[in-house]
């Protein structure tokens, strides 16, 4: 059991850890700005089904080639989700 | 409720029937491949017909609770019965096949 | 890559069901006894005998108390009793702003005088806070029950032949008959188990998925919950003086609006106050969804009903419907007895599991004796949180038939003997696995298991028999029902407890093994693959 494995397994343990929390939460934050429903329920419905996108993002974190992957993965679309929420925000 | 879970309970039993391994052990002989996609349909229909039923008895919510509540504890229950007592488990899925129709006019009387 | 994708899928199942394995088995456990906390508590304190008192009696009375003892409070909550729960739970937020809680006799209208005893709340309680300190508990449970989510969900996907092997149950073969029970549990029950974690989830969601409510209502989050439940929100008090209405014609109002619905919570907003008004929501045993946003709201003073609200919005229904399945209120005895059994199924599920894992690798070394140092840890956590844990709940009820009525802070005791008893089995489990062996440990805590659930009826009929034969002359069956599921649970460890005899290893030497994998040859080997357990799930980087 090499060190390089261990360290390996350890960040893709904190990839799925605190990049999928970052993917989900983000996902949950555009879901509540973009669903066609009066906020509240944008909101509640948001925040339901986030955990459908936190389970697949753990999934990934350990089904994929390296743990660069996982955080590549993670993060990129959580970019993308940021951006996305950031434009409809304060650009449109 | 009973009659959902009966209709489970043979559809279940189909189902398991529609395996070459377990029709060995219940049924004893060889599976053909035509009584095995038949016995497939039949459990199929059985188990679509127990949620129809279920529907037809209560509001959706309360139906759809109470088909899983018989999916689990009818499937449960065969493969219990199964394990130990195969013969005897067939012998339950004729008895209650018999029994289902029975009760279903029962229960369209009351 | 499809190969190496269930592999790494069965890798991540495994990992994760171990290092939460201990921890989910007592929230699964705890949990399961919730499911009849009502009928625990019963038992905790048998001095309490339902009455058969209408809901507008019960609320009279409620008021005239609070009014007597709680007059200058902000706010009044009165739970109306029902068929499960004899108490009239009263409580309130006094002018300091302190929430105190009361219960009261719903035929007398007086504090009950019964031994002080937490009961089933502890359980209930316990499976969902782990008695850490706000929120910590509610954190860690949460954690847990994702990992929870992510191994049913690997587990799926690692469990190749989910259908031909639906209803594959070998018994007496050994490992593959543990790995064969670890699967019905976990299949045949599934859509128990992904609901009761799914929305374990939905359920603290406001709490750990929280940024959707920040980004949306910035830091006004009591918009976000005025929102929801509109007939919740707090309307400042007037300053003047006014009698309150009385509660009872406001029932019968809800009667006709709700013809299949019972009362089930009375909460008053500033009670003697002239702007006062009164919210009634329905009690959670009438229907799935739990429906805060349902309610009548009526005039403190004058007692008119001012607004109706139902809650229909299908995104509120849906997470309301994930709360109530989760909940079971809605459940009558026999479903409820249901959703017991699959919590009990689902902590099989997770037993069987950690006995696996320990069982597979100890193949492995069952040449030599030299158990590695890990292995042994995990042995004995497995029979801590297993064993152990029985143990200690049986102690719960022990204390509470055992200890003085009139002692000072009892409740406290029976839990401080719960967590006591837990961990002289977590020592015990320690000594037995590291200076003999882990079976010795297993056979001594299920036999005393057995021992104290088995003999826990005796206790109840000696120290509080009275109570037992009232309630049989009664016809309830909520004390005997309680202590024959001890017997039942005892008979079961008792089983158990058989399965350790001996030393283990006339079962070991019989049983030839295949060279690779060290699992046991059987008939359907051919095709079974077991997977490798130290399999690296990356390619390391030439």
């Amino acid at each position: 059991m090499s060190v390089r494995w261990r360290m390996s397994v350890a960040s893709r343990v904190v990839a799925a850890l605190i990049g999928g929390y970052l993917l989900t939460a983000l996902a949950s934050i555009c879901l509540a700005r973009f669903l066609p429903l009066v906020r509240a329920e944008a909101v509640v419905l948001a925040m339901t089904v986030s955990f459908l996108v936190y389970l697949p993002a753990v999934l990934w974190c350990f089904a994929c080639r390296s743990a660069w992957r996982a955080w590549f993965g993670l993060l990129l679309p959580s970019a993308a989700l940021a951006a996305l929420y950031a434009v409809s925000r304060w650009l449109l | 409720m009973l009659l959902v879970t009966l209709l489970c309970y043979v559809g279940f039993a189909a189902l398991s029937l529609s395996m070459p391994r377990h029709y060995a052990d219940l049924a004893g002989g060889t599976l053909s491949t035509a009584r095995g996609r038949s016995l497939k349909v039949l459990g199929g229909c059985a188990l679509l017909v127990s949620l129809i039923v279920a529907l037809g008895l209560q509001s959706t919510g309360f139906a759809l609770v109470h088909w899983f509540a018989a999916l689990m504890g009818s499937a449960v229950s065969l493969v219990f019965l199964m394990s130990y007592w195969p013969r005897q488990a067939l012998w339950l899925a004729g008895i209650v096949a018999f029994v289902s129709p029975i009760v279903a006019f029962i229960q369209l009387l009351a | 890559m499809k190969e190496g994708f269930r592999q790494a899928m069965a890798w991540l199942h495994t990992w994760a069901g171990l290092t939460f394995g201990w921890l989910l088995f007592a929230i699964f456990l705890t949990g399961t006894l919730s499911y009849f906390k009502e009928e625990i508590t019963q038992w905790t304190q048998p001095e309490i005998v339902p009455h058969q008192v209408s809901a507008a009696a019960s609320v009279d009375r409620a008021q005239q108390w609070l009014q007597q003892n709680a007059g200058d409070a902000r706010r009044w909550f009165i739970n109306l009793p029902d068929e499960r729960t004899p108490e009239l739970a009263v409580s309130w937020t006094n002018a300091k702003g302190r929430f105190e809680r009361k219960s009261l006799d719903s035929l007398s209208g007086v504090p009950v005088q019964a031994r002080e005893s937490s009961g089933g709340e502890f359980f209930y309680r316990f499976h969902f806070q782990l008695q850490m300190p706000y929120p910590w508990g509610r954190w860690l449970a949460s954690l847990a029950a994702m990992v929870m989510f992510v191994a049913l969900v690997s587990g799926i996907i690692t469990h190749k032949k989910i259908f031909k092997e639906f209803f594959t149950f070998r018994p007496r073969k050994g490992q593959r008959t543990w790995l064969d029970g670890h699967n019905a549990v976990a299949v045949l029950v599934l859509p128990f188990h992904l609901m009761i974690t799914y929305s374990s989830l939905v359920i603290f969601m406001t709490m750990i998925m929280p940024l959707s409510i920040l980004t949306t209502y910035g830091k006004d989050t009591q918009t976000f919950f005025d929102d929801l439940f509109p007939a919740f929100k707090s309307a400042p008090a007037a300053g003047t003086h006014a009698t309150l209405a009385p509660l009872s014609p406001m029932l019968e109002v809800a009667r006709e609006k709700w013809p299949n619905e019972r009362v089930g919570l009375v909460t008053v907003n500033n009670p003697g106050d002239a702007g006062a008004s009164v919210t009634l929501t329905a009690s959670g045993a009438d229907h799935i969804a739990h429906q805060p946003g349902t309610a009548l709201t009526f005039d403190g003073v004058t007692g008119e009903l001012k607004n109706e609200t139902r809650m229909s919005a299908a995104s509120l229904l849906l997470a309301g419907g994930l709360y109530g399945l989760h909940m079971g209120h809605f459940a009558g005895p026999f479903l409820r007895w249901l959703y017991f059994l699959c919590g009990v199924g689902g902590t099989a599920m997770i037993g069987t599991g950690l006995v696996i894992w320990l069982g597979k690798r100890r193949l492995k070394h069952a040449r030599s004796d030299v158990i590695p140092f890990e292995l042994r840890l995990v042995e004995m956590l497995n029979i801590a949180s297993m064993s152990g844990l029985m143990l200690a709940i049986v102690s719960f009820f022990w204390a509470n038939r055992l200890l003085p009525v009139g002692l000072a802070g009892r409740s406290d005791w029976e839990v401080k003997t719960f967590f006591c008893v837990w961990g002289l089995a977590l020592l015990h489990a320690l000594a037995r696995v590291f200076l003999r062996d882990g079976r010795t440990a297993w056979r001594e805590q299920l036999t005393l298991a057995a021992l104290l659930f088995c003999s826990l009826p005796v206790l109840d009929a000696v120290t509080a028999g009275s109570y037992l034969r009232l309630s049989l002359e009664q016809g309830r069956w909520v004390l005997p029902g309680v202590d024959l599921t001890a017997l039942a649970t005892g008979l079961f460890m008792a089983w158990g407890a058989l399965r350790f005899r001996g030393d283990g290893k006339a079962a070991l030497a019989v049983r030839p093994t295949t060279p690779s994998t060290g699992e046991p040859l059987s008939p359907d080997a051919p095709g079974d693959r077991v997977i490798a357990t130290r399999t690296p799930i990356v390619q390391e980087p030439r």
